[in-house]
């Protein structure tokens, strides 16, 4: 059909103005006149927290969206100036407290790296398993708020009740449901008893047991497969172009896992594969997600019975303790003994990292949370207790990127399930 | 009269329908979408198949136009204010609401940020939830506290304390006036920003950052700080130049940071760049750096060569004011409210916490 423009004099409503909406300027002028329809986006809507996205439409079709973030930044970057090394830790997991061990465990290790800890074995396996219980919990709650976004209720009942029991044994490791702090520079709290250890076996089982029925009702429902395929592909040269992060990447062709390429933790002593796909569509990019389940708890069952047959206690680095110069001393007078760390740093919390002060310099690090790399980088002035300046950047703050070029061509109806597909959440991108 | 919570009791105590008013409102308390942070997870919990709310009648529902309760989940932004306050104009009356977490209160976590506001200053509150983030059996307990307010027409709280005198408990005769402790939080002065080479082992490196010095020829010096992170300094003018020569093997950004340092009243511009492509270079984290006046701070935008720096050149525009030239989006706030001025340069003071009870924080 041949299109006809006709120059007719077009005035944008007033509320654009009034309400103060971020519209770039002249975009509303251009839209008319190309005969397109602005539609906002939130910031109320139904997913998981909240963001505005301006979607520019010709008939239903994307033409353009332009985000507007912003609507849970709580300026962590400046209060994190302020704290202490120790008070940050609490304050850096709320970005996605789901996932809040990947959070604490970037930012811990970038200042072990500044002191130059070693961190003892078993609080290695330790954090391996609670990050990966974060990324089980994470992927199953994405899911979850997935299937919202497609107006499928029960799926929202199933992950979230697999989540439940997740929650129960970060309780018993740590004692909070989602908010752990529990690793802390030189290693995690306190030690992890046998009896937990067992629970959290049980708990991969319960997994995948549920993950099976699961598949069923919702991940291989030809619903959800119709409204997912062939939605927002995005191809693999734009994928690296616009720097998409963690399982977003891989779905795209790209292998890149940052605890592969980089190996943190106890990662690179069990076996587990990078999981990738080829396709780059909406459905590529949660098939990742499930499958990197799989991997997960295959990672926690190797890591639980490695643990099983170490000795306990010992996961706090005695580097923190103080205990090195005790035996430095005890050496130069010519008794030599093994050190060993601690088995609880409760109530010894400010005696250990109170004062604790990092060496000028510049420290990063990239850890792979749930939904992709986090960056932290730590810069010190080596005479302060607070860092002089905190970089975050989460992987949401990374994708948004991708995610508004995946969306052009879609249309508006595909809009919720694209950002389904890439479990966007606001909290984490805006920090 | 015009308080809207006396409002809402007194229209479903008043006339002959007010039982069924009553019961209708009790039982069907549905709660908007409004998930503004991060104790939004515990919600979920609290309407999913574990703790399943919906025995209470209460349901969690998308549009605000047929709801009659907000559940505030959490921090409220100064951005989000404003949609807090829309939503709720939209609601049908009676309308209730219950603030959750302990940043609605008196902002928890996040009491001096830059960027929140209080709930309770923009919408009339019904019950505040405690805790950070309460669990789904607190969030029960404040909707059931809603519902007996709705019964009987007057807000109760759920729990109550004694004062405790601590001469009754510890027996003490008199109660000596103690020294506050001294705050742990110490800023330097005058701090120093030293990025500086390190030894550390690692062959490849070595190799590597020969060749970078090699191609880039003057133009900027890389030095290796640590294992897989190298470090490049050079100048504004030749930045452009340095990044067109790391493009061939780097295609992405990873990190765009900005380093305040007043006493020298400069800014250091970071980019911290890698590579997807080759997987040599997976690894390896390359941070160009450039230092700019603090006077005049613009600096050359690299959106052309790196796309996927865009979003946070924006966002240091918003912190610092640093201009990145050739970036269209200039000029706009993109990430926080525009009544918020360059919040991370060092001069913009936030409220430092106060270790004396009942003082002033300073």
């Amino acid at each position: 059909m041949k299109e006809i423009s006709v120059e007719l004099p077009v005035e944008p409503p007033v509320e654009v103005k009034s309400l103060f909406l971020p519209v770039p300027p002249g975009l509303m002028e251009e839209s008319y006149k190309k005969d397109e329809l602005v539609i906002f986006v939130g910031p109320q809507h139904g997913g998981s927290g909240h963001m505005r996205i301006i979607v520019r439409l010709k008939g239903d079709v994307i033409t353009e969206a332009i985000p507007d973030p912003g609507y849970v930044h709580r300026g962590m970057e400046k209060l994190a100036e302020n704290r202490l090394y120790l008070q940050n830790i609490p304050l850096l997991e709320r970005p996605a407290i789901m996932d809040c061990a990947n959070f604490n465990l970037g930012y811990v290790r970038a200042i072990e790296k500044a002191l130059d800890i070693e961190v003892p074995e078993r609080a290695e396996y330790i954090r391996t398993i609670l990050a990966e219980l974060c990324r089980i919990g994470t992927h199953l709650y994405d899911a979850g708020i997935l299937s919202v976004f497609l107006g499928h209720t029960t799926g929202f009942m199933w992950p979230f009740a697999m989540r439940e029991m997740i929650c129960e044994a970060l309780m018993r490791v740590s004692g909070a449901r989602i908010t752990a702090s529990y690793i802390v520079p030189g290693g995690v709290r306190r030690d992890v008893g046998r009896d937990v250890l067992e629970y959290i076996k049980e708990v991969t089982f319960f997994i995948e047991r549920k993950t099976k029925d699961f598949e069923k009702i919702f991940i291989m429902n030809p619903v959800t497969a119709a409204r997912l395929k062939d939605v927002a592909t995005i191809s693999k040269k734009d994928a690296i172009k616009y720097g998409l992060v963690g399982p977003f990447l891989r779905a795209c062709g790209v292998e890149y896992d940052t605890r592969a390429v980089e190996p943190y933790g106890a990662y690179d002593q069990l076996s587990w594969d990078v999981v990738v796909a080829d396709e780059g569509d909406s459905y590529a990019r949660f098939l990742v997600r499930v499958n990197e389940i799989a991997q997960s708890i295959s990672i926690i069952r190797q890591a639980v019975s490695i643990l099983r047959s170490m000795p306990e206690g010992n996961v706090i680095s005695p580097d923190i303790a103080g205990k090195k110069k005790k035996a430095k001393k005890k050496e130069e007078e010519g008794e030599e003994e093994e050190v060993k760390g601690p088995s609880d740093v409760r109530g010894k919390l400010y005696r250990y990292y109170g004062r604790l002060t990092l060496p000028p310099g510049e420290y990063t690090t990239v850890t792979e949370a749930a939904r992709g790399t986090v960056l932290y980088t730590i810069v010190s002035d080596g005479q302060s207790t607070v860092p002089y300046r905190l970089r975050v950047v989460t992987p949401g703050w990374l994708y948004l990127k991708g995610f508004m070029e995946s969306l052009k061509g879609c249309r508006l109806a595909d809009l919720q399930a694209v950002y389904g597909s890439f479990g966007y959440f606001p909290p984490e991108a805006d920090r | 009269m015009n308080d809207p919570n006396i409002k809402n009791i007194k229209f479903l105590h008043s006339g002959l329908l007010s039982p069924v008013k009553k019961w209708g409102a009790k039982w069907s308390l549905w709660a908007v979408h409004l998930v503004t942070s991060c104790c939004g997870v515990e919600l979920a919990h609290t309407y999913a198949s574990g703790y399943d709310a919906e025995r209470w009648g209460t349901l969690n529902f998308g549009m605000m136009r047929q709801t009659n309760l907000i559940i505030v989940e959490g921090t409220i932004s100064k951005k989000m204010a404003k949609a807090l306050r829309m939503t709720w104009e939209q609601m049908p009356d009676p309308k209730f609401v219950i603030v959750m977490g302990a940043c609605g209160l008196e902002g928890g976590l996040f009491w001096n940020s830059y960027h929140i506001v209080k709930p309770s200053e923009i919408v009339p509150v019904d019950y505040f939830v405690p805790g950070c983030p309460p669990t789904p059996e607190g969030l029960m307990r404040g909707i059931l506290a809603l519902q007996k307010k709705i019964e009987s027409g007057e807000a109760k709280a759920t729990a109550k304390y004694q004062p405790v005198r601590l001469e009754e408990v510890l027996e003490i005769k008199e109660v000596k006036e103690r020294k506050p402790p001294k705050s742990p939080v110490k800023i330097a002065e005058k701090p120093e920003i030293k990025i500086e080479p390190r030894d550390v082992e690692w062959e490849f490196g070595k190799s590597f950052v020969d060749e970078l010095n090699q191609k880039l020829a003057g133009a900027g010096e890389a030095f290796i700080t640590d294992v897989n992170r190298v470090y490049i300094r050079t100048t504004k003018e030749r930045f452009l130049e340095v990044a067109e020569k790391l493009s061939e093997d780097f295609d992405h950004v990873k990190s765009v940071n900005v380093i305040d340092v007043i006493h020298e009243d400069k800014f250091i511009v970071e980019y911290t760049v890698s590579s997807y492509s080759s997987k040599e270079l997976m690894p390896v984290l390359v941070t160009i750096s450039a230092e700019i006046p603090r006077s005049n701070p613009r600096f050359p935008s690299v959106i052309d060569i790196w796309p996927s720096a865009d979003y946070q050149e924006r966002e240091m525009y918003d912190f610092f004011g640093v201009w990145f030239e050739n970036n269209p989006a200039m000029g706009e706030k993109f990430l926080i409210a525009p009544e918020v001025e360059t919040p991370l340069r060092k001069d913009f003071k936030i409220p430092q916490p106060n270790y004396v009870l009942g003082g002033e924080s300073e």
